[in-house]
């Protein structure tokens, strides 16, 4: 996917300006986790299921290369044709490959994020290939020619209006009214049955692997990555290393995380695990089945200082909870994964030099890594990132000068605490007559939106000392 | 070259890995221990299982046993489509119920197109989940779970259990002794999606209408309790 990542501050800016967003947005950015909360709430012993769930991922990740082995066999044994991708480029041409030698024209595509990563729709869509996607979401922004804003519910940033709008444009069914929210989803079930029972291949993402039976796990709402799973004669699965878990029950375990985490659901309704292709005596099922599974610097990961971030279950919590998310939206990430946990992803599958500006979208409040059903320390991980960016020398050398000016200073405390008491005097006395600054040198950002209170006159250190001595006095 | 881009990946993997042996692989994933499950709404397995059911949003009724149950399914029927027709897979447990006693009219075999209601007889009640389990093959086509407006699940109570640890032991018993099959599916709840302003619509592609029915000596007694409990 195309990554416009790098003028994250030019996209915010654009997407603070569309007020009917920014509001359905400041709306979900308080439903969603008020969902979350309750369901978290109901489940009683979260926190320890939080904790199993870490630590069963962690001997995952730490004997991955046992438990990769031990999917393949499984996987083979069950029937199905194994394919491995370095890059999107290996991943596009290997589903390419099949799909040409089923002579295939139209695929049916449940949501994945991985296909997103690498292009695959676009990629498809060029060979020839009539390509659609079936998620709901997935499917009104593939109409509407646009990228997914949230990785959960993709479309989540249009109006109810604007898909009327677009049904209506795009959808060549006659003089209609498409008045309650029932009548479009109504419309894109008919449009989209018809494609599922013509398509040849369905292509699913999995939420996990399963390594002692070669199962892959799918989870739905909808239902539509079912129907791309059973109804084509041929399914591909593309999926990464990271989704493998050791057994079927570590899958289900980790599902209790994340049902709650991305909708506040108790349960999705369809959880699925698919072995393969159709056995002896089946009435359905495809006959071939493929699972393509994509590397894309992952396994780099494996072995670096940011191997937590791939316990990340794609629950979209982190997103739901950040400040920077609800206010600026998932597109002005520029990429495929937004908010926290794509504020880390971005510059770690592309480079930090096409992303820096995203481990900057933080103001470090710690809400992501409170929720993170992964317990994955994602401000952590975004200050480690914005340690190598300013070692790799990608921010601005004015600020970097700032930067060292002001460690400098912090490291001496004395020096710090009588410049901080004279600039906290100075300010003090100008600002005596009006109480506040409508303008300052240097921070003419801050103030162009609010103006400075004036200071009292003493540091809150000054002001603590004093009382601690007056305390002792008495 | 596939090969190459599989041994790459493996060794890059290995890289990154402990290259502990198996067998303290395997004991040390042991020593991990059970996950907790979700708290049961009930006392009892039945009356949570369906207190779930009916808060994922599907309908649900009971029979003490199999006659009773299929008036159960000739009353749906007759409420929604006032006719007596489904579809049902293979599955001899369904084969054998006295659909004849209600004037019920299955057709056994796949969902076709213009079928609107399905039947199956499912594996496993999980009362965690509030879902059902089913097997895809000859006795579960994939697409009768799927695809029709309405879908009816038979359970018997015999086949509840508590929490999803609970019902892999189960399956897992079952894959030893069967073989695996193409599909494990658990199912819990009317087909649905928040995809457009966040609004829950039922019935997005696959059914608008689940309904479980519990066939047990308590089932009806459960069912009460359930109804007072979800107050649905």
């Amino acid at each position: 996917m195309e990554q416009h990542s790098q003028t994250f501050l030019d996209n915010a800016h654009r997407a603070l300006q569309d007020a009917d967003r920014a509001r359905r947005r400041d709306l979900l950015g308080r439903l969603v986790p008020a969902a979350r909360t309750a369901a978290v709430e109901a489940f009683d012993h979260f926190e320890a299921l939080r904790r199993h769930v870490r630590r069963v991922r962690q001997h995952a990740l730490d004997n991955l290369d046992h438990y990769l082995t031990q999917f393949e066999r499984e996987a083979l044994h069950n029937g199905n044709h194994l394919h491995y991708a370095t890059d999107d480029a290996a991943l596009n041409s290997i589903v390419l490959d099949i799909c040409q030698q089923h002579s295939a024209r139209r695929i049916a595509k449940g949501k994945s994020m991985v296909t997103e990563e690498t292009g695959l729709n676009s990629y498809l869509q060029r060979a020839g290939l009539d390509v659609m996607e079936t998620d709901l979401g997935e499917y009104i922004i593939q109409q509407a020619g646009e990228t997914p804003s949230h990785i959960v519910g993709p479309a989540l940033h249009k109006s109810a209006a604007e898909i009327r709008e677009l049904f209506l444009q795009k959808h060549d069914l006659g003089a209609r009214e498409l008045v309650a929210t029932s009548d479009l989803v109504g419309e894109a079930r008919q449009v989209l049955r018809e494609h599922f029972l013509a398509a040849e291949v369905g292509i699913i993402g999995a939420n996990a692997l399963v390594a002692e039976n070669g199962y892959c796990m799918l989870v739905t709402n909808e239902g539509n990555g079912d129907l791309c799973a059973n109804l084509p004669s041929v399914l591909i699965v593309c999926t990464t290393v990271d989704r493998i878990l050791p057994r079927a029950e570590d899958a289900t375990a980790m599902l209790r995380l994340l049902v709650r985490s991305a909708t506040g659901q108790a349960q999705t309704c369809y959880t699925s695990f698919y072995s393969g292709p159709r056995r002896e005596a089946d009435l359905d099922g495809p006959l071939e089945t493929h699972i393509v599974l994509l590397d894309n610097k992952r396994s780099d990961l494996l072995a670096s200082d940011y191997r937590e971030m791939l316990q990340c279950i794609r629950c979209g919590a982190c997103l739901n909870h950040c400040p920077i998310y609800t206010s600026v939206g998932g597109h002005a990430y520029g990429w495929v994964y937004p908010g926290p946990m794509g504020s880390v992803l971005t510059p770690l599958l592309t480079s930090l030099e096409s992303s820096n500006a995203l481990p900057n979208a933080c103001t470090a409040c710690g809400r992501c890594a409170q929720v993170c059903p992964a317990d994955i320390p994602l401000p952590d991980l975004l200050r480690d990132l914005r340690h190598e960016e300013v070692q790799a020398r990608l921010s601005p050398a004015r600020w970097r000068r700032g930067m060292q000016v002001h460690a400098w200073l912090a490291g001496r405390p004395r020096l710090y605490h009588f410049l901080s008491g004279l600039g906290v005097a100075a300010l003090a006395l100008l600002g005596r007559r009006t109480g506040s600054f409508r303008r300052l040198p240097m921070a003419g950002g801050w103030t162009s939106q609010r103006d400075l209170p004036a200071p009292q006159g003493r540091t809150f250190m000054r002001q603590y000392r004093r009382r601690q001595r007056q305390r002792d006095a008495r | 070259m596939p090969v190459s881009d599989r041994a790459a990946l493996f060794a890059r993997v290995r890289h990154g890995c402990r290259g502990a042996p198996a067998a303290d692989i395997e004991a040390q994933l042991r020593g991990l221990g059970r996950a907790p499950a979700a708290a049961l709404p009930a006392a009892d397995v039945a009356t949570s299982f369906l207190v779930n059911v009916l808060k994922n949003q599907g309908s649900a009724n009971a029979a003490e046993h199999r006659s009773g149950a299929v008036s159960a399914v000739s009353a749906y029927l007759y409420a929604h489509y006032r006719s007596q027709r489904l579809v049902a897979g293979n599955d001899p447990r369904l084969a054998a119920m006295p659909w004849r006693d209600a004037g019920v009219l299955p057709r056994f075999g796949a969902v076709a197109p213009g079928e609107s209601v399905t039947l199956s007889f499912a594996r496993l009640g999980v009362a965690e989940m509030g879902a059902v389990v089913i097997y895809t093959g000859r006795s579960n086509p994939a697409a009768n779970n799927l695809l029709p407006e309405r879908h009816i699940v038979l359970l018997d109570s015999s086949d509840l259990v508590s929490d999803m640890e609970s019902a892999w032991e189960r399956i897992n018993a079952d894959m030893e002794k069967l073989g695996r099959p193409r599909g494990v599916n658990f199912i819990a709840g009317p087909s649905s999606t928040a995809d457009i302003e966040g609004q829950l619509v039922y019935g997005a592609h696959g059914p608008r209408g689940w309904h479980v029915i519990l066939i047990g000596d308590n089932a009806t007694d459960a069912l009460q309790q359930a109804r007072a409990i979800a107050g649905r």
